[in-house]
């Protein structure tokens, strides 16, 4: 798949020497459609169709929308039938109608979903737009639910999605610009900002990016998420996949730059910063205390998540003064039984509730959920009988986990838990001076990544106080800039100062 | 002028991150034992000493704000360029590189001795300090944002230790300070001396003064970041003075240390354990910015890039920690530092603003005749 | 690519370097319990209580005995005695026999000091007889002898039935020049440990001992009492109530405030003027007694002052024989009078001859919900 990824490559040679020599339209019929077999290797569900002697259609079937072809196509063209390209193309009743002289672009359009029309004797071409093909229907988003808010989600068709976020933010000023990236493939992607919102320098800086990359093909947009951001070595990501337009247009909305890409359900959203990957869109449905207490709780979460294994390894193996009297007694009891280190146990208990996840996400779901209780609680009772862990080891497992999936996004909670193999082998190895070593490593690295320029660890660092009430707590609207500084919008207060409630 | 700095307005940082540069670099190990040196001197009278320290620090700093205001966009580096002349002027960033390098090699020669004493008896010295040097090198190659982030993160991560500090407050004897005010001056005066290697740290804006944006904010938030510090230092003599008897505390090594021993929570005990893993971050900023500052005097002097130099830095820094000090040899060698630093950070900045004041005078009288 | 293959190198070359000394929980000795004695010849001779984690056997405790010239020597006997390696982070209580804190315990505790493994929150306390004796004894009702004599101690001292005596107060005490220290005494009485009094220390040595129940003089004095119960036999003649006049009443009051205020009124002579005020509560008195009339209560409270006024001036008159000074009149007369350069001989002599004006003054807050 990344035969060929060029990123920022020498540009004009190269682009000069691939695009294809322009080949003109035979004008004569059996030269026609001899030239359109041979340039599209005669697929077998090329259709060509002889309407009279002088017209003759071409197109793809099931890539048109049939109705469209019989009433209207069909039924016009009987009627004409020494008509030039240009009668033709006035006289039919389609919304898209062209006019070109160029076989490749006919045959990339026919690819798209049109249909041919050859005149004999012409060497122009019409080209009737009438593409339509099967998309799923659209359904609740299946990796980012919450309890409250609207349950829609993207699929898979890029004017679908976009009808959808047009839907939510009814604005002449969303831009909409149309790339076509992949040698191979030729995706189309749209990337989305709110004009007079999103900063010209963001803009830019996504344009330039994707102007610049060169690959054989593009399936899905995490790859294209992972080609444009800032570090493509960091383990966090630096820009945000979402499943649902609400989500997308509240990013429009604060002024960030949003990619769709043809073919996938994520759309893409820039800049994003590291806090920011916690916040949720129920955060605004709730209300604010509410809302606070649950973003703390998932800050909390990702602390002990990461750092609790590695704590309690790093106590069990080094420093058994820090453990208080109470604790000492089922503690000790519980690792007697156990014949290996601590630290074997941690990587082995992690290893067992990762395999189990990884089982848990490949099996159909109704299988799935019953490995997942099957797996979670006899396996974790027979390893504790059969002494290979002990219990204290598996609660903090179970709660280790429980707590990395509550980051409202998947790929944040991917990285939590992944993060957390190298620390708990620092702390098997080196005890709490390993694990603080690996909390300077983690902090440093998170200063350094930016974010399409912007800091990732903004807006903590460095510190923007007007943003911090909307960061790690949500405090009331009023208190609540609309636009956050870390986009660099140009006007950053959409309401005047004046109080909601009066 | 042709020693001035050109700097991109994006590699500058805000006035108000000064505030936590200052305050990150000056604690630093010297919290660990500042007790028993300062009671030697003045018994419990220790945080008058506190308090006259912190007084000569905010009249250094004064000084040598106002030597830098003399040459906009400059540092130490430059204005001794200036003022005398190349090869002079070199000597002497020279001597100024040289103190950073060591005050970076007595940070990690002091942790690695408490890590060592306190915690991992047989862990080897070359590790603790490889690892140190891995986590500078990389927050050095990350550019001055990085590491005045490190400083921010580093305060704001270290908070809960000073709540924690007045857990041991449960056995204190409050007339421990009493009576007030009954030793004399002089001794004061020495105990204020004693103190010179905790206080020192904040010479770094010699080095990053022309990197604040707003100039005339910078100095009110480097005073505010004294300040704090002065804070932070009395709560830990006061706590001290009250917790042990003089005696005793003259013969505790690591005072701070010993605070937190008696703590205990409900689900943690023999919290100087975690502090003492936990102090790698308090250290970290101390020891990036000095090796920035060294970095910023020696590129004055021939052009190397950062990564070679911290690259060198870093191993120099480690041949130096291969012989193993002795508990006697440390003390010495930090006593030795502590009057270098006092030369260099108090009496130096008062000198210099005199010469460069005097030099700016002559000039003006040059050219108004 | 060549900096990723420099830091690989150097990667390598610290995970060969520092390996850090485990102590994997399960597989070290905790010991919970020493109790150090005197042997002849300046020896000393350690008895190790050691946890073990054993769920199928019954005693949870090993108790090992070694005699050698110092404290560690003991570790590296028991050491080759014990199928585990000993570690003393867990370290809670160290006993002293009474033989050894007659001669002196400064050396002990001036080890615990210099250990770093072991927290300055232990408890210290002496025996009567010798420690061995205490803790090799097979009880029947206690399988952890160290877990048991730990939270003895440490009930009774938060319910201020006994003086704390963790580590660090005790060496803090030991090296102000104006002050003693006391530790709680332990005693076997058949199957049971009991506090059985307190020990008055001087100069790290055993000098004299206070009966328990003065503990609530002593911690009045102290200024520590915020807590404790005591039950108190008032004499009939003080109590101006013709039903009493030849009996003694038996009351027990447990304190809710008490502040004490001492202050030096003549520092020539040495004078001191010592204030207590007592807010206490009424736990248990005679039914007779009418406690609905108000007079009754001032009689009770009178009755009270002069009690407590007497027995205190006894407990001081006893520390002021034996010379130790546990309630901290050294540093209040240092920190009150300017100029005093006290040192240790000179507040001896200055203790031994104090005079102290005692005056009590108390108040019963509540009593119960039954008159």
């Amino acid at each position: 798949m990344f035969r060929d990824i060029k990123k920022k490559s020498s540009p004009t040679n190269q682009a000069e020497k691939d695009k294809p020599k322009e080949i003109p339209i035979p004008t004569s019929k059996l030269e026609f459609l001899k030239k359109i077999k041979e340039e599209t290797n005669e697929p077998a569900d090329l259709i060509v169709k002889k309407i009279s002697e002088s017209i003759t259609i071409v197109f793809l079937d099931f890539l048109i929308d049939q109705n469209t072809l019989n009433e209207q196509i069909l039924t016009t063209l009987e009627k004409m039938n020494d008509a030039t390209p240009n009668i033709i193309k006035e006289n039919l009743l389609i919304s898209e109608v062209d006019l070109t002289s160029e076989l490749n672009k006919s045959i990339f359009e026919m690819l798209i979903g049109a249909v041919l029309i050859h005149v004999e004797g012409q060497s122009e071409l019409v080209i009737a737009k009438i593409s339509s093909y099967q998309s799923r229907g659209l359904t609740a988003p299946e990796n980012e639910s919450q309890v409250i808010g609207s349950q829609v989600g993207f699929n898979e068709s890029l004017p679908t999605n976009i009808s959808l976020i047009r839907r939510y933010i009814t604005n002449p000023n969303l831009c909409n610009e149309k790339f076509m990236l992949g040698k191979e493939t030729n995706t189309s992607i749209s990337v989305l900002y709110i004009k007079g919102i999103a900063s010209e320098q963001n803009v830019n800086t996504v344009r330039q990016r994707i102007k610049e990359l060169e690959i054989s093909d593009l399936l899905d947009s995490a790859v294209l998420a992972e080609l444009i951001d800032d570090n493509s070595f960091s383990i966090f990501p630096q820009l945000l996949l979402t499943e649902r337009p609400d989500r997308f247009s509240d990013g429009l909305l604060s002024g960030k730059v949003g990619i769709i890409v043809n073919g996938s359900s994520m759309g893409i959203l820039s800049p994003y910063t590291f806090v920011e990957f916690f916040q949720s869109r129920e955060d605004q449905n709730l209300r604010w205390p509410i809302a606070t207490f649950v973003r703390l709780l998932r800050f909390a979460a990702i602390f002990i998540s990461i750092f609790m294994t590695p704590l309690y390894v790093a106590a069990l193996t080094f420093h058994y003064e820090v453990i208080p009297q109470p604790l000492l007694v089922p503690l000790s009891e519980s690792r007697s039984i156990v014949p290996f280190p601590p630290i074997i146990e941690a990587l082995f208990l992690e290893l067992i509730i990762e395999l189990l996840r990884e089982a848990g996400a490949r099996l159909p779901t109704k299988v799935g959920q019953t490995i997942g209780i099957v797996g979670g609680i006899v396996l974790g009772t027979a390893a504790v009988q059969a002494g290979i862990t002990s219990n204290i080891l598996i609660i903090i497992i179970a709660l280790c986990a429980l707590s990395s999936f509550t980051t409202p996004n998947y790929l944040m909670g991917n990285v939590i838990r992944v993060v957390r193999f190298p620390i708990i082998v620092l702390a098997g190895f080196w005890g709490f001076y390993g694990v603080m070593f690996a909390f300077c490593m983690i902090l440093i690295h998170l200063i350094r990544q930016s974010s399409l320029g912007v800091p990732y660890t903004a807006p903590i660092y460095p510190p923007r106080w007007r943003d911090w009430p909307d960061s790690i707590v949500r405090l009331p609207l009023p208190f609540i800039n609309r636009q956050s500084i870390i986009n660099k919008p140009k006007n950053s207060n959409t309401t005047e100062e004046e109080k909601v409630n009066k | 002028m042709r020693t001035a700095l050109q700097i991109n307005n994006n590699e500058k940082i805000n006035a108000s991150l000064l505030f936590f540069v200052v305050l990150s670099t000056q604690i630093g190990v010297g919290i660990h034992g500042f007790q028993r040196i300062i009671v030697e001197d003045v018994g419990n009278s220790a945080w008058i000493s506190v308090i006259l320290a912190t007084l000569f620090s905010h009249i250094a700093v004064f000084f040598m704000i106002k030597t830098l205001k003399l040459y906009p966009s400059n540092d130490l580096y430059g204005i001794h360029q200036e003022i005398f002349g190349k090869y002079f002027g070199n000597f002497l960033n020279l001597i100024y590189i040289t103190y950073c390098s060591f005050a970076f090699y007595t940070v990690i020669r002091n942790y690695i001795e408490v890590i060592n004493t306190w915690v991992f008896p047989n862990l080897a010295q070359a590790f603790i300090s490889v690892s140190l040097l891995i986590l500078v090198i990389y927050a050095f190659t990350g550019g001055l944002r990085v590491m005045v982030g490190v400083c921010f993160f580093s305060f704001m991560v270290s908070l809960w230790i000073l709540v924690i500090v007045f857990f041991p407050l449960k056995y204190a004897h409050y007339n421990h300070l009493l009576p007030l005010f009954h030793t004399d001056f002089i001794s004061l005066i020495k105990g204020a001396y004693s103190m010179t290697f905790t206080i020192v740290g904040f010479e770094i804006i010699n080095v990053i003064y022309p990197f604040a944006k707003e100039k005339e904010k910078a100095s009110k938030y480097v005073h505010l970041g004294l300040l704090f510090t002065m804070v932070v230092y009395l709560i830990i003599i006061v706590i001290s003075t009250v917790y042990f008897s003089e005696a005793q505390l003259k013969k505790t090594v690591w005072a701070t240390l010993t605070l937190f021993s008696v703590i205990k929570l409900p689900f943690i005990e023999r919290i100087e354990i975690i502090t003492i893993c936990f102090w790698l971050i308090i250290i970290l900023p101390n020891l990036c910015l000095f090796a920035w500052s060294a970095y910023r005097g020696v590129i004055r002097i021939k052009k190397i890039k950062e990564t070679t130099f911290i690259l060198v830095f870093s191993v120099l820094i480690l041949i130096a920690n291969i012989p193993i000090l002795t508990r006697a040899q440390i003390n010495r060698f930090d006593h030795y530092f502590s009057q270098i630093a006092f030369y260099i950070v108090f009496f130096y900045p008062f000198l210099l603003y005199m010469i460069a004041l005097s030099k700016k005078l002559l000039k003006k009288r040059e050219r108004s005749n | 690519m060549k900096k990723e293959k420099l830091f690989i190198v150097l990667l390598s070359c610290i995970l060969l370097m520092g390996c850090a000394d485990q102590k994997i929980l399960e597989r070290i000795g905790l010991v919970t319990l020493i109790g150090y004695d005197v042997e002849e010849e300046e020896k000393i001779s350690a008895t190790v209580v050691i946890r073990q984690i054993n769920p199928e056997f019954q005693s949870k405790v090993e108790v090992q005995t070694e005699t050698e010239n110092t404290s560690k020597g003991t570790r590296i006997s028991i050491d080759r005695k014990t199928a585990k390696q000993i570690a003393a982070g867990q370290l809670r209580v160290v006993l002293f026999g009474e033989d050894l804190a007659k001669k002196s315990i400064e050396h002990p505790i001036h080890t615990f000091m210099m250990n770093n493994e072991i927290s300055t929150s232990i408890y210290l306390a002496v025996v009567r007889g010798d420690a061995q004796s205490l803790l090799a004894y097979p009880y029947e009702n206690v399988t952890d002898v160290g877990q048991h004599i730990y939270n003895l101690i440490d009930h009774n001292i938060e319910q201020q039935q006994t003086i704390s005596s963790t580590l660090h107060e005790i060496v803090r005490d030991d090296y102000s020049d104006v002050r003693n220290f006391a530790l709680p005494i332990l005693l076997k009485k058949g199957e049971n440990i009991q506090l059985d009094g307190i020990a008055l220390f001087k100069k790290g040595k055993m000098v004299g001992e206070l009966p328990a129940n003065d503990i609530f003089y002593i911690m009045i004095m102290t200024n520590k009492l915020d807590n404790g119960t005591v039950e108190l036999t008032l004499d009939g003649e003080t109590l101006n109530n013709n039903k009493f006049k030849d009996e003694q009443l038996q009351i027990a009051v447990d304190s809710i405030k008490t502040k004490r205020k001492i202050k030096v009124v003549n520092s020539k002579q040495n004078e001191f003027n010592l204030t207590v005020n007592m807010d206490c509560r009424l736990l248990e008195i005679d039914s007779k007694v009418s406690l609905t009339d108000p007079k009754v209560y001032e009689d009770i409270e009178r009755a009270m002052s002069e009690k407590i006024k007497k027995e205190m001036m006894k407990t001081l008159k006893y520390s002021q024989e034996v010379d130790s000074d546990i309630y901290g009149f050294g540093e209040q007369f240092r920190s009150q009078v300017r100029d005093s350069n006290l040192t240790e001989e000179k507040w001896s002599e200055l203790f031994q001859n104090m005079k102290v004006n005692f005056d009590v003054n108390v108040e019963i807050v509540r009593n119960g919900v039954f008159e």
